[in-house]
Formats: C-alpha cells, sequence, structure tokens
C-alpha cells in the first residue's frame, strides 16, 4: 500500500474540485493495495467533484477487475482503462480466495467466512491452514464491523500467491488478508476506555498497546482478544500482522515489532501475511 | 464414589446454528442463549455437556461470547450448582476457548467423549491444582480426609476447595455431622 502514501498525504487537503490518483507507476497490486485504495476513494468521492484514476498497462487494470473493484467503484470514478473489454477477458484466478467485497455488519461476516472456507477446501487447503485464514478473516471483519463503523463499513480482500510478496519477492506461498474500514481509528476506540489513558498519547502507542491480549475500548473482561490472537496466528506461520491507524503504523513479526510514522490513514488498515510451509502444503 | 447426576449434551455443531464454523459475537450470543436455556432446565446439580467436537473453527470472538460468558455466569453462581463440561478433543480449536477462560480467570472441565478421563481448560490457580487432582482421584472426598491427604488445616483446605466450586471444577455437598456440626464432602463433576 506503499505506493498510495502519496495519495493519503495529500488527502487532506483537497479543495472539492476535480481529483486524479495517477497509479500509472504502479506494477503490482496486492489485497492491501486494493483494499487501501478503496478506503481511499471512499474518503475522496464526498469531498470532490469527480474522482478519476490513471492506469497503465494491462495487468494491474485486469487484476481490479478480476478482483471485482470495478464492480464496486465503475459508475463513481472515471478511468482510463477499457473496463468493457476486461470485463469480457474476465478469468477467474485460482489465487483469488475473496474479491473485494465492502461489507458494514457482523451478521455479513458468516457468510464470508463459509465462502471462503469452501474455497480454500477445493483448492486442497489443510483444515489448519483453513482455520488459520478463516480464523484471522473473521477477526479482523468483526473488528471492523464493530469499532470501524463509517458510512461505507469496510472493505476486505484475500488472495493467494505461488511466490512470497512481502518483502522482497522469492520463492514459496503465501497467502495475503487485508481488510480498511473507515472508523474513527484505534487511538480514538482506545481512548474511550480512560484507564488506557496513558497508551494513547499516539496512533503508533495506541496501536502497539491494541496488539496486547484484553486491551479493548470498553474495558470488559474477555473482549479485546482478537487481534492478539490473530498477531500470533501470524507469528506462527513465520508472516506478520501490520496494522495502521492515523499517522501509526506498527508491524509485528515473530521476534519483533516495527513502528512507523506514516501519512494519515482515515480509518483503520489490517494486513496479514500467512506464508504457506512445505508441510502445509502435502495432501491432507 | 459420586453420585449419578442429571445431564444433558448440547451438540454446538448441530441444530439451529449448525454448522462447522462458528464465527462472531453474534453467533455466539445466540448458541450461548440456547445453552443458558438448556442448563437452566437441568436438574439443581445437573451438568451440561457442551459438545463441540462437529465444529472445525471457532473463533476467539466466538468462544469467548457462547463459552467464555457462559462459564463466567455459572462461577457467579447464576446456575446454582449446576455444572458446564466441554466435550472436545485436544485439538488447535482449544487454543481460543483456553485464551478466552484465561482472560477471565476461569477454567473448564475437558473431556474427549462422555465418560473419559476428565482435563481442565482454561486456569486454575497453581495452588489449587494440587487439591483438584486429589479430589478427582478420590472420586469423593470429604474436608478432614483432603486436608490429611494435603497436609493442610481444615479451612485453609475448605477455602481451596470451595474455591474450585466457584469455578464449577467440583461439586461440594454439605452433611449434617454430629453433634450438630457439618461436614463437607467434595466429588468430582465427571
Amino acid at each position: 500500500m506503499g505506493s498510495l502514501d502519496p495519495a493519503f498525504a495529500g488527502a487532506g487537503e483537497i479543495d472539492g474540485g476535480p481529483v486524479v490518483l495517477d497509479l500509472r507507476a504502479v506494477e503490482f497490486v496486492e489485497p492491501a493495495g486494493l483494499c487501501g485504495l478503496a478506503a481511499l476513494l471512499e474518503f475522496l468521492i464526498p469531498r470532490s467533484e469527480e474522482v478519476g484514476i490513471a492506469l497503465a498497462g494491462r495487468d494491474v487494470p485486469a487484476y481490479l477487475e478480476r478482483m471485482n473493484f470495478f464492480r464496486l467503484f465503475g459508475d463513481r470514478i472515471r478511468t482510463n482503462a477499457d473496463v468493457a473489454s476486461l470485463e469480457e477477458r474476465r478469468r477467474h484466478n485460482p489465487g483469488t480466495l475473496q474479491e473485494l467485497i465492502n461489507f458494514h455488519t457482523e451478521q455479513e461476516i458468516p457468510g464470508i467466512i463459509e465462502r471462503i472456507s469452501e474455497i480454500l477446501e477445493n483448492q486442497g487447503y489443510r483444515l489448519r491452514e483453513r482455520v488459520a485464514i478463516c480464523s484471522v478473516l473473521s477477526e479482523i471483519c468483526a473488528n471492523a464491523a464493530e469499532h470501524g463503523r463509517s458510512s461505507f463499513g469496510a472493505y476486505a480482500a484475500v488472495q493467494a500467491y505461488h511466490h512470497i510478496v512481502s518483502g522482497p519477492r522469492r520463492r514459496g506461498e503465501e497467502v495475503l488478508i487485508a481488510i480498511a474500514d473507515g472508523g474513527p481509528g484505534v487511538r480514538e476506540t482506545l481512548a474511550r476506555n480512560l484507564a488506557l489513558a496513558e497508551y494513547t498519547t499516539t496512533d503508533n502507542d495506541a496501536l502497539r498497546h491494541a496488539l496486547e491480549m484484553g486491551v479493548s475500548g470498553t474495558g470488559e473482561i474477555g473482549r479485546g482478544g482478537g487481534l492478539a490472537l490473530v498477531a500470533g496466528i501470524a507469528a506462527r506461520s513465520g508472516g506478520s500482522l501490520s496494522l495502521r491507524s492515523g499517522s501509526g503504523r506498527v508491524t509485528v513479526y515473530e521476534n519483533r515489532k516495527n513502528s512507523r510514522h506514516v501519512p494519515e490513514f482515515p480509518g483503520t488498515f489490517v494486513r496479514v501475511s500467512l506464508p504457506r510451509t512445505p508441510q502445509e502444503r502435502s495432501p491432507q | 464414589m459420586p453420585e449419578e447426576r442429571a445431564h444433558a449434551v448440547f451438540e454446538v455443531a448441530g441444530g439451529d446454528f449448525g454448522g462447522k464454523l462458528m464465527v462472531t459475537r453474534s453467533t455466539g450470543r445466540a448458541v450461548r442463549e440456547a445453552l443458558e436455556e438448556t442448563l437452566a432446565a437441568l436438574a439443581k446439580d445437573g451438568t451440561l455437556y457442551v459438545d463441540t467436537r462437529g465444529v472445525e473453527l471457532m473463533d476467539y470472538s466466538f468462544a469467548d461470547e457462547a463459552l467464555g460468558i457462559l462459564a463466567s455466569r455459572v462461577a457467579s453462581g447464576e446456575y446454582g450448582d449446576r455444572h458446564l463440561v466441554l466435550v472436545e478433543e485436544d485439538r488447535d480449536l482449544l487454543e481460543n476457548v483456553e485464551a478466552s477462560l484465561r482472560q477471565r480467570s476461569l477454567a473448564m472441565i475437558r473431556v474427549d467423549k462422555i465418560g473419559a478421563e476428565p482435563s481442565i481448560v482454561g486456569e486454575v490457580p497453581d495452588h489449587l491444582v494440587a487439591t483438584l487432582q486429589a479430589i478427582y482421584d478420590s472420586g469423593s472426598i470429604t474436608n478432614a480426609a483432603l486436608a490429611t491427604k494435603l497436609g493442610l488445616n481444615h479451612t485453609a483446605c475448605n477455602n481451596r476447595a470451595t474455591r474450585l466450586a466457584k469455578l464449577g471444577l467440583i461439586h461440594r455437598r454439605i452433611e449434617t455431622a454430629a453433634p450438630g456440626g457439618r461436614q463437607y464432602t467434595y466429588e468430582r463433576v465427571v
């Protein structure tokens, strides 16, 4: 999603006139970029006379089409991509586990999980892998539905790759899960719990604390366990969880946690990387 | 040996909730309400077996809402002497149940199948583990005998066993003992 950072940085300065997102230099889009782009457009569309995106080549427009991007945004933005021809050439990509989906409530989540579980089973994912992927998706979707309430709800997408795309591209397999919502963000949510005042001084403080077991905006016992468990699932698989909200971003790996100051994100964004090990790929 | 008590079995993957994929708090809430209804309808010292063996996935939100909150209510005495027992094999699915119970400083009795030897899921304070083990090894034991077995005075032993009874991990019976006194007997739940 890093390529969208200049757009996020400039989003706060738009004056109501037309806006064009120039994505012609983008060569690769993954679920994180897709969800980030969706959240950015949801921010820009109500604040601009017209929003356009400029794309180059065929791969990126074709990927956006396959992931349902134009179905969700086609009538709300202008683009130079020939969407009609992309629709005609549309082919299912077996790596697409969940196209870009927009949801608003917790009640929609079981249906999303049932569908992806069936796809994973048909593609030969072992039970343990299916449980990990579905647990991650259900927990982050539930967080978005509960804490990220906004006019547009949340966007999620899941994609499997036959190489590792997080960091330097290398051999292996990886499943990427991403979600973005337009809610108040982690810092504001945690700040509702006065007992957490010392942990909500900055966005990064709040993000780091939100990843601890049992930390929640309500302070109720039993709440605030989901993200910590998702981070644990990602770490055990050798992957990572990245949480971005406001001007903070924290990424958790098995043995370390990185924090970065980033351009303001209007809501909360989560990206989870789950590499697949050779043992996990063997038949059941 | 402990008395044979009334029991009921609730299959989480069956019934109206159906399914192998149990996710979200709202689904958990619906399951908990059904469990509470079944629990309330049991005899006052009955046991409810919550059978999750047909479930493939139980996320943390579901586990906390359906089992964590229910275990918390049982521990608070809301259901009198009725007990909960989880029927589940030792597999990954238990991780979220374990996490929820630990968050709440609670524990549940777990069996692989009804009639199998029990184990614990969740958190039992270290100083209570030996007491719990001694009660389960005996099946049924008086406070005096348990105190002797553990090398504790009667009051300390009773305090530990009372805490285990409040967690819903053992039965506690009060019997009249001559002359005009009371005697506590502790029994395993399953």
